[in-house]
């Protein structure tokens, strides 16, 4: 049985991690994989998008499913299919035992984290996705883990590459041509923030040497939902009067269904008092067992041990998500005309207070993004914000007909758009700094920006002016004009112009379409 | 005087010159002589009118050797769909190639450093399905490949440029003809910038010396200016199918600024007005006056 577990776990993380490299242009307009089902599948993204957003959305024919599963066969997204519970899984085999932590009621973090983000959500604030372990495991995959991984390989063959050894160069320049054509991405990714969010993914992965599936048995808040969820399952795990209390399932539990009360009691009495909701489903507990006591069968028997979780617990943590929620809205940045001008969302973003309803920080947007210019903010959206991704132009433009940030948004915090609509979609606008400006400000000739504009016709036009250089000779000189009703703030402009730095041109949010305030044009 | 007009009169001069020449003392270069400056070919065809303009200037072997690695740059600059003639047309290039392996390549690359991401550029273009079609090693451009080199022109002095383009045996220009903002229209000699690393957008302040610096260094055995469909306004990007023209031609040449000169009249404006080509003449690159070639133009 444990192998069998093995393989569909194997099988589920490869799943995932394949989706997740399928997660890039190929050139084409659609990326012709359903890269999100993952989150699509996700029931605390689903649940708490829509409580926040007090809509519904796209697909939940998948999350509905894992809903049902749970239900009756308890937590074995947890134990089989989670790409982060496999990783955990595998980050514990680093330590050969681990101790369980002799704290009682530890178990019970997960859910008051639960409860703090529904109590949130139903306020109207979406930070599910910042613990959410599918959105952390994309997140942190796309903007840390993936780079260092392309960063690594790439100076590796490139260091190869330069020593131009006989024989071995050649060798590695066909192994790093195969990898650029399986594994590697197209152009290597930078991301602001990305050093933090790998130490916090790789701090999460760590507590598994302290106590493997840490994460899954104290922490995690889809767990805690999925718990909730197979308190009822019919699928239970029973013990025979053969039981002489061992305590050997103990030790090769997963999850932490072995030890509910804590430290005290006899093993006996912890084994019988088996709890559905902290059960891996991982049925790692049949196998050892000497007298062959343990089973797995379905049963409508009333449940295990009661989930004790405490009313004041609870109760606290509401009142904790009641003081969170206006604590995170007490910024002026939601102000018209305060809000901050470098914040450009992606095309199809929906207006500032929606979108930060549905976006679960998953990641995937920047992942897709074709130019790498989608970045995650870290204050410019306030707190509540963090994460959520924007462009920043300096760093890449948005592709003038690219839409794939919103296909790939799993609650529609990014509308997908179709090409028309992509090209009347205005994320900003661009205005140019005539100091810095070289036909400006050096009479020199350039209009870079007036070349790259994509607009048709180009938002950026020039004007013929006779001006007279330093020696009093005449010349003709282009001078660049952004015409704002056609600029859609796309950035490549920006990104082109030769005045490096700080750029001669630059795009701020003014303009958006989204928005119904951050209006410039009558 | 009409563009049509004005070409007639440049074919016409240019025949009644070089008739004196097959009679006089080159009469042991007869073969040579014969042989068009340039070949400007008309015709519903894309991949016919090419053959019939590369055939005309003594065909690919003419250029190609047996065991050639060769070059073909074509414009792939934008994000843009075919009928955009934003770049290059693919049918134009996929012959390109095609001939080249009919001449004995060995290998035939084709590759450009695109404005536009690159993968989507290749992709909308065509050029890559159609060229690998052909037979083509397509690549997007490696970085480390982008190497400082010494153009020694009279305003480019060093520059990283593809090493690709300068290891090759031949080289074959494969540009489209659009207009253009600060080159006023890009046509053969633009199209090197495709093989320039760094922050070429640098060059646009002496865009017309420095393209011709780059043109001077990179030496192609053969220009095809694609003019399938041109591009008269809102160039070098277009967007809009109002702003291209269907000339179903195909200009075909050995010489850059003779190429480029010709590209001019497409657009009804006299060679001169063009920078690159100006400074292409009186460099001593090329030949832009139209009237002392030896134009073939032929309709299939």
């Amino acid at each position: 049985m444990k192998n069998i577990r093995r393989f569909i776990q194997a099988l589920f993380l490869l799943f995932f991690l394949w989706l997740f490299l399928q997660t890039e242009s190929k050139g084409a307009n659609e990326l012709g994989y359903p890269v999100k089902i993952f989150l699509d599948a996700d029931p605390l993204i689903w649940l708490t998008t829509i409580l926040a957003s007090r809509s519904f959305y796209g697909t939940f024919i998948l999350a509905l499913t894992v809903i049902i599963v749970t239900a009756i066969l308890g937590r074995v997204f947890c134990g089989w299919i989670c790409p982060l519970g496999t990783l955990h899984h595998l980050a514990g085999k680093l330590k050969k035992r681990t101790v369980p932590i002799k704290i009682a009621g530890l178990y019970r973090i997960k859910y008051l984290v639960l409860i703090f983000i529904l109590a949130l959500a139903f306020l109207g604030v979406q930070l599910a996705g910042i613990f959410d372990p599918i959105a952390l495991l994309i997140r942190s995959l796309s903007l840390a883990v993936y780079p260092m991984f392309s960063y690594a390989l790439r100076s590796f063959f490139d260091g190869v590459y330069a020593w131009n050894i006989p024989f071995i160069t050649v060798g590695s320049e066909f192994i790093y041509g195969f990898l650029k054509k399986t594994v590697l991405p197209f152009s290597q990714p930078f991301f602001l923030q990305g050093i933090i969010i790998g130490l916090i993914v790789f701090l999460i992965l760590a507590l598994n040497l302290r106590e493997k599936r840490f994460w899954c048995k104290y922490l995690c808040p889809l767990g805690a939902l999925l718990g909730l969820l197979s308190r009822y399952a019919l699928l239970k795990r029973s013990v025979s009067e053969d039981c002489d209390g061992c305590g050997a399932c103990l030790r090769s539990c997963q999850g932490g269904a072995g030890f509910p009360g804590g430290p005290g009691g006899t093993a006996m009495e912890k084994v019988k008092a088996w709890k559905s909701a902290e059960c891996l489903m991982c049925l790692n507990c049949d196998d050892p067992c000497p007298k062959n006591a343990v089973s797995f069968g379905f049963s409508r028997k009333p449940a295990s041990a009661a989930l004790d979780l405490g009313k004041r617990r609870v109760l606290g943590s509401v009142l904790a998500g009641m003081v969170a929620a206006p604590l995170l809205r007490i910024t002026p940045l939601a102000k018209v005309g305060v809000a901050e001008p470098t914040l450009i969302r992606p095309p199809g973003a929906l207006a500032e207070e929606m979108f930060l309803k549905r976006c679960v920080k998953c990641g995937e947007c920047m992942k897709v993004c074709i130019t790498g210019g989608l970045q995650p903010t870290f204050l410019e959206a306030g707190l509540e914000g963090i994460w959520s991704p924007a462009l920043v132009p300096r760093i890449g433009y948005c592709e003038y007909r690219c839409t794939l940030c919103g296909q790939v948004c799993p609650t529609g915090a990014i509308r997908k758009l179709n090409l028309e609509e992509k090209a009347a979609t205005k994320i900003g606008l661009a205005m140019i700094d005539k100091g810095r400006c070289l036909p400006f400000a050096h009479n020199m000739s350039c209009i870079v920006c007036e070349e790259v504009c994509p607009t048709s016709p180009k938002a950026i036009w020039f004007e013929e002016v006779r001006l007279r250089d330093r020696k009093g000779r005449e010349m003709l000189l282009k001078q660049p004009r952004v015409d704002l009703s056609l600029c859609v703030g796309c950035g490549i402009c920006e990104t082109k112009c030769p005045v490096l730095g700080r750029p001669a041109i630059t795009v701020t949010n003014l303009g958006e379409s989204r928005s119904k305030d951050n209006q410039l044009l009558l | 005087m009409k563009r049509r007009d004005f070409l007639k009169n440049a074919v016409m001069s240019g025949a009644a010159l070089t008739l004196p020449l097959g009679m006089g003392p080159f009469l042991s270069l007869a073969a040579g002589a014969e042989r068009p400056d340039l070949a400007v070919v008309r015709g519903a065809s894309p991949a016919r009118i090419t053959g019939a303009a590369v055939n005309e200037l003594g065909g690919m072997r003419r250029f190609v050797s047996r065991g050639d690695i060769v070059v073909v740059k074509p414009n792939i600059g934008w994000d843009r769909t075919p009928e955009y003639a934003a770049n290059t047309n693919p049918v134009v290039v996929a012959e390109i190639v095609r001939l080249c392996y009919e001449a004995g390549a060995k290998k035939v690359k084709v590759f450009d450093h695109p404005v536009s991401d690159a993968r989507r550029t290749y992709k909308q273009s065509g050029i890559a399905d159609a060229a690998a079609a052909a037979g083509a090693q397509v690549s997007f451009i490696d970085e480390r490949k982008l190497k400082d080199m010494a153009i020694k022109g009279q305003h480019l002095k060093t520059w990283p440029l593809y090493t690709e383009i300068v290891e090759a045996d031949k080289i074959i220009n494969v540009p489209i003809a659009k207009v253009h903002g600060i080159a006023t229209l890009t046509l053969g000699m633009k199209n090197w910038m495709g093989i320039m690393g760094g922050w070429r957008g640098r060059i646009h302040q002496r865009i017309d010396e420095s393209l011709v610096d780059l043109a001077r260094f990179v030496k192609p055995s053969l220009i095809v200016l694609d003019a399938v469909r041109i591009l008269v306004d809102n160039g070098p990007q277009g967007g809009s199918l109002a702003d291209v023209r269907r000339l179903d031609t195909v200009i075909a040449g050995t010489d850059q600024v003779a190429v480029d000169a010709f590209g001019t009249t497409l657009f009804g404006m006299k060679p001169d007005t063009l920078g690159c080509v100006r400074i292409g003449h009186s460099t001593g690159l090329g030949n832009m006056n139209i009237s002392k070639l030896r134009i073939k133009r032929i309709a299939i």
